[in-house]
């Protein structure tokens, strides 16, 4: 199997944790400890200090690193702190930033089409990922009125929580063809089971939440899960890689708003 | 390299388990429980999983034991007499029907120990402190004899968090305390009260999912006072052991934390089953 990380961050948080992963050397330490191929990153200052300083951050970081690719953090762009779609979309390219974050709880804001709905309707168009954090403060009847009001968003839903939030997103897979839940916070013994089972492997994307969570523990329970390799091989990486990818080949060059 | 490069890292990498080192997870439960799905919640199933991560036995609570009083332990005596050689349970004490507390204590004597090993208390759920005389009696006969007490304590509660936890340390010094969760979050109070009471041990369920703790514990706590739990049906037993794995200790420290802590508690309780 081959391990292509959804969910990972490093940078310094603004509370010091007992064991963060400073810069991206710490993180392909550990990466290579636990054999990790690849990882689709993001850096803590987007979250714990202000979106452009850590997309900043990140795409230095991660400029000499093509096992590394970003996911950086966008806003409501009323005041216009951000390019438009098109142009914004462009530098994601260059900077290898493949996919994009948001935290409407920590940032204030609302994910629906009055706050944002131009880069919503574009990332859909374009079938830009973005993730949303259930761990960090993205509440679920939020996640619910995102997707009715973009159905065809690609949309991860990660960090969903280990007390058992099945009920919450298996209606979400049901009803959404480009609904995706990550593995960080799915420790329900049974779980990838089941939801196979139920879903197929290609709504779920291996994710570490590393350095909050160890890379272990579900390249573990995914080693010996008990479904075939193909699907084992889907969720470790081969997800992930088909959705993140494309849009990193895509020509922009020409695309306007 | 996958995981970690120990020798165990290696054997449960592709076994899955590891002849060498079979787990005992010290914290468990059975069944439905009201707000998460379980796909393996039943006892079959659980013991499917057990076989599947070399979890060699399992000292568990029946959530119906914890929530439902009108069945109290009886769901958990049938699922031990039914695979005595991989369960046995906790005597789950609800201190909020006193009467049903006297007879489950009552009772405990003749179902030790081929069902019991020891007492659950769920203070934060049942919403009456450790400290409560309520648990009176079920404390007193743990320490006169010994035994067990599996607590869920979480860090900053009121009802078990690490405040609480210390004053039933220190008058129950002869129980066999174990934290589980270990304080959560108040990983240095957990610490502190293993050095402080040599019969206290940290129990892992929850807590393999913060990097770094196990980590902390190992070297502040000492692996010999650290146990294995998964709250099994909850969590995958594989994911408590990659991240033992992954985690940057010895693998002597993960035979202390998977097997032989576990084994030299259980042991003088359960005498000539002491190879269960």
């Amino acid at each position: 199997m081959k391990f292509f990380d959804c969910n990972a961050f490093f940078g310094l948080p603004s509370l010091r944790p007992l064991m963060p992963a400073p810069t991206t050397d710490e993180l392909l330490a550990e990466m290579d400890r636990a054999g990790v191929e690849r990882a689709l990153v993001w850096h803590i200052a987007q979250h714990d200090g202000a979106p452009r300083v850590g997309n900043q951050l990140l795409a230095e970081a991660i400029a000499p690193h093509p096992r590394l690719v970003g996911c950086w953090t966008v806003l409501p762009n009323q005041a216009r702190e951000f390019p438009p779609p098109a142009e914004l979309f462009r530098q994601m390219q260059a900077s290898r930033v493949a996919a994009l974050r948001v935290f409407p709880n920590a940032h204030k804001f609302l994910l629906n089409t009055v706050s944002m709905g131009d880069l919503l309707e574009a990332m859909t168009m374009r079938r830009v990922p973005l993730f949303v954090s259930v761990k960090r403060g993205m509440a679920w009847h939020d996640v619910y009125n995102l997707l009715a009001e973009f159905p065809a968003l690609v949309c991860v839903i990660c960090d969903h929580g280990c007390w058992g939030e099945d009920r919450m997103f298996r209606p979400l897979l049901e009803r959404y063809p480009n609904v995706y839940v990550d593995t960080a916070q799915y420790l329900l013994d049974g779980g990838i089971e089941a939801l196979v089972a139920d879903y197929g492997p290609r709504h779920i994307l291996f994710g570490s939440g590393f350095p909050e969570s160890y890379f272990g523990g579900m390249m573990m329970a995914l080693r010996h899960a008990q479904i075939s390799d193909e699907a084992k091989a889907l969720i470790a990486g081969g997800n992930l890689e088909r959705i993140i990818d494309e849009n990193l080949s895509t020509d922009l060059t020409d695309e306007t708003d | 390299m996958m995981i970690g490069d120990s020798a165990l890292a290696r054997e449960f990498w592709e076994q899955g388990k590891a002849a060498s080192c079979p787990i005992y997870d010290m914290h468990g439960h059975m069944g439905d429980f009201h707000s998460i799905y379980f796909p393996r919640g039943d006892t079959a199933a659980m013991i499917s999983t057990m076989d599947e991560c070399g979890v060699r036995m399992l000292v568990f609570s029946h959530h119906t034991a914890l929530f439902s009083p009108d069945l109290a332990n009886t769901r958990s005596v049938e699922a031990v007499r039914r695979f005595p050689e991989r369960l046995r349970a906790y005597c789950v004490i609800n201190p909020n029907y006193p009467e049903i507390v006297e007879r489950e204590v009552a009772s405990f004597d003749s179902l030790f120990p081929d069902v019991y090993v020891g007492f659950k208390f769920l203070s934060d759920y049942h919403q009456v402190a450790l400290t409560d005389d309520r648990y009176r009696p079920a404390w007193e006969y743990a320490d006169a004899r010994g035994l067990l007490v599996l607590a869920h304590t979480w860090g900053g509660s009121r009802f078990d968090g690490e405040d609480v936890v210390r004053q039933v340390a220190e008058r129950y010094p002869n129980i066999k305390f174990l934290l589980g969760h270990s304080c959560h979050g108040a990983w240095d109070a957990a610490v502190q009260l293993a050095r402080d009471f040599p019969n206290v041990y940290l129990e892992l369920t929850a807590v393999f999912d913060d990097r770094g703790v196990i980590e902390k514990f190992v070297r502040e706590a000492g692996s010999d006072r650290m146990l294995f739990g998964t709250d099994l049906p909850w969590f995958d037993p594989h994911h408590a052991i990659g991240v033992l794995l992954n985690a940057d200790i010895t693998d002597d420290d993960r035979h202390n934390i998977c097997h032989r802590n576990a084994e030299r508690l259980l042991t003088p309780l359960t005498g000539s089953q002491s190879t269960l």
